[in-house]
């Protein structure tokens, strides 16, 4: 028997139990890195290629939102509450950290939709589909740095050393995207409503979670934000940053290994149902 | 299992489901199954489900080419994309022994903003071929695509022939075990068409498994050594070539002729035509030698067609055209009463003229007789008829070839 013996019958994978899914996963995984990489090279020359900005786009977001809630709080119409560092700063921080979840769940959950026919056509690993649109968010982030860098430099204030570390800040609210973003985009290729309510639910999270204001010390926005694992994602980073600590550590923590869980179980069911969306596209 | 098998599907079926809505609830069903572990009895059908495919087995072995038959919606495509993976089976079983290469949709992964030389990458990637595969076999592609300049220029500007050619080119530069090969071929201008049938032929010297769908049964004969002939998702018939196609023609043509002799005997009254109205062909019959009415003959069996008119004033020189046709629309003959040196003065009232072809020695298959009446000098038709009348040429040993000539062999030195 060769390598590429294959063989496809219903229920497949419950055949043939749950640990030799794990090595399956990781295998497919491995294999496909070349193509992942192709994909999400696909992904960003076909966005940054058609429109004229480019790349600003990525600046000219976060600049018109902070700037929105500047003007309201300049107004006493909303409160962005007690904050050591520029606004702006604070700000644009948090809302770098922010669309790598909103921009990475977005687009994850629509690439399958968005792949359309390739899907039907051609056999090849969607993860690999999913993880390549989830990155895109990356991209803007990296973009959105070099803002904050500037900023940084306007005001004056000089980042922690700790702001080296970023890279590994971003692994935890990725993997949450991730996880959202494969079992998202299989029921978005079933129901095309899951990719409308998934844009309304995103903004209505970002108010959810303390991003552009810090968290109150009462009422139900503090009660929420100290389940919502978004917020030590957003904070925790955001805080090492520009003040070399992390206060909430223990929520910090427990929101990582939460995101750790959901990717997995995510990526498992993924895995088992996969098959199941190329036939309803 | 031999390893000397490529593919193997062992009664493998496959359900749609017609209505949209319901798909979708069955699809988020099925997932919610699959995710808490349970089965999702795919082997029984829910309400507006059907079978695509259904207890289809058949073998293939290594470096062999098997052809897909079967009228349109039969479920080739479907079969297919089960062979590759993209669909699984709702019963059965399919393995498959070696590295496959599907070339269902060329182009399919094709970004139209992209250039030519990006999409080549990417293509090549989704198709499964690694890094190295590619940068080794890039040039090999950009010769086999032959588009140019263009190269550099995004794919939307391509036209739908050199877009055709370039996933061409990447798909078959995949190199894999077991082919899978969708009806594509018949894309491209003739050259490219041909150069896509000679790579197949090497595809197919390199000791490939193929499966390939066509309708094209001159390619079918060309490169494959078994058929499988499918029509609504049944098997009908799986064996050599020559049988299969034969088998499919004749169904294709009795088919569309359920009652194919009461049909031939129809008034011709009921047919809607075209055509001045003073003089009427009022009947058809197709006859043998032995003037009793048939659909079906032999090749180089006697064929008498005779029609009945009816004037009602008198018309000189009138002229008889009997054209008949092959089942794609190619006229074979078209004989004229006229040049044929069959000269009628004048007809008025009923009467009968018969056409006589001693040996008909077209090939195999289903033949439509057209007929018009005109008057010598005139511009229009008195009487059209036309695709209304059908008859079948059996064959027992395949003929290449539209018709046969008679003929002597010599030899000289």
């Amino acid at each position: 028997m060769s390598k590429n013996y294959i063989t496809y019958e219903p229920d497949n994978s419950l055949k043939k139990g749950y640990l030799s899914l794990f090595r399956e996963i990781f295998n497919e995984l491995k294999n496909n890195r070349w193509l992942t990489y192709q994909l999400f090279k696909r992904d960003f020359l076909a966005v940054y290629k058609q429109s004229f900005v480019g790349v600003f786009w990525a600046f000219i977001i976060p600049i018109i939102s902070v700037g929105t809630f500047i003007i309201l709080n300049h107004s006493g119409i909303f409160s962005v509450g007690e904050i050591d560092v520029p606004y702006p700063l604070y700000a644009i921080l948090g809302l770098a950290f922010w669309q790598l979840f909103s921009a990475g769940l977005i687009s994850s959950s629509n690439c399958l939709v968005k792949a359309g026919s390739m899907i039907t056509k051609i056999n090849f690993s969607k993860k690999s589909l999913v993880i390549a649109s989830a990155a895109q968010s990356i991209v803007s982030f990296l973009i959105q740095f070099i803002l904050l860098l500037v900023l940084f430099a306007i005001y004056g204030v000089a980042p922690r050393i700790t702001i080296l570390l970023f890279p590994v800040f971003i692994v935890p609210i990725m993997l949450l995207t991730l996880g959202f973003g494969f079992i998202l985009s299989l029921f978005n290729g079933v129901f095309r409503d899951v990719g409308n309510i998934i844009s309304v639910i995103v903004t209505f999270l970002m108010f959810l979670t303390p991003v552009l204001y810090s968290k109150p010390k009462i009422g139900i926005l503090a009660s929420i934000s100290k389940y919502n694992p978004l917020y030590y994602l957003i904070s925790a980073p955001r805080e090492l940053i520009l003040m070399g600590t992390i206060p909430e550590w223990k929520g910090f923590l427990a929101s990582c290994i939460f995101s750790g869980f959901i990717f997995i179980i995510c990526l498992v069911c993924f895995h088992l149902t996969e098959t199941r969306v190329a036939e309803r596209i | 299992m031999k390893t000397d098998i490529a593919i193997k599907v062992d009664h493998v079926a496959k359900k749609y489901c017609k209505s949209l809505k319901r798909s979708m609830l069955y699809g988020v069903k099925d997932i919610g199954r699959n995710i808490l572990g349970m089965s999702s009895h795919s082997n029984k059908l829910r309400s507006e489900e059907f079978w695509a495919l259904d207890d289809i087995s058949f073998k293939v072995k290594k470096g062999e080419t098997l052809g897909i038959i079967g009228p349109n919606g039969a479920g080739k495509t479907t079969l297919l994309k089960l062979l590759n993976g993209i669909f699984w089976p709702d019963k059965g079983k399919i393995t498959t022994d070696g590295k496959v290469g599907a070339l269902i949709e060329v182009g399919a992964g094709f970004h139209p903003l992209l250039t030519g030389r990006e999409n080549i990458y990417i293509n090549a990637a989704i198709l499964g071929m690694s890094k190295q595969e590619v940068e080794k076999r890039f040039d090999s592609i950009v010769e086999f695509a032959d588009i140019g300049d263009f190269l550099d220029s995004p794919v939307k500007h391509y036209s739908s022939g050199m877009f055709v050619r370039l996933g061409f080119a990447v798909a078959v530069h995949c190199e894999p075990d077991i082919l899978l090969v969708d009806e594509i071929l018949s894309v491209g201008d003739i050259d490219f068409q041909s150069k896509c049938f000679k790579k197949m032929q090497e595809i197919v010297d390199r000791k490939v498994s193929i499966v390939f769908i066509s309708h094209n049964s001159d390619a079918i004969r060309r490169i494959c050594n078994q058929v499988i002939y499918i029509r609504q998702g049944k098997l009908i018939g799986y064996g050599k070539p020559e049988k299969m196609i034969l088998k499919y023609q004749k169904d294709i043509f009795f088919n569309k002729n359920e009652n194919l002799k009461d049909l031939n005997k129809i008034s011709t009254k009921e047919i809607q035509r075209r055509g001045t109205n003073e003089a009427r062909i009022t009947k058809v019959d197709i006859l043998d030698k032995d003037n009793k009415i048939k659909s079906m003959f032999k090749m180089g069996e006697k064929i008498v067609i005779q029609i009945n008119y009816s004037a009602s004033q008198r018309i000189n020189r009138p002229i008889f055209l009997v054209g008949i046709k092959d089942s794609n629309g190619i006229y074979c003959i078209e004989a004229d009463s006229e040049k044929d040196g069959f000269n009628l003065d004048f007809i008025s009232g009923k009467g009968c003229v018969k056409i006589i072809f001693d040996n008909f020695n077209l090939a195999s298959g289903g033949y439509v007789v057209n007929i018009k009446l005109r008057q010598k000098g005139a511009v229009g038709y008195m009487d059209i008829i036309k695709n209304e009348f059908h008859f079948y040429i059996e064959s027992f040993h395949h003929m290449k070839g539209l018709f046969n000539i008679d003929r002597n062999w010599k030899k000289v030195i």
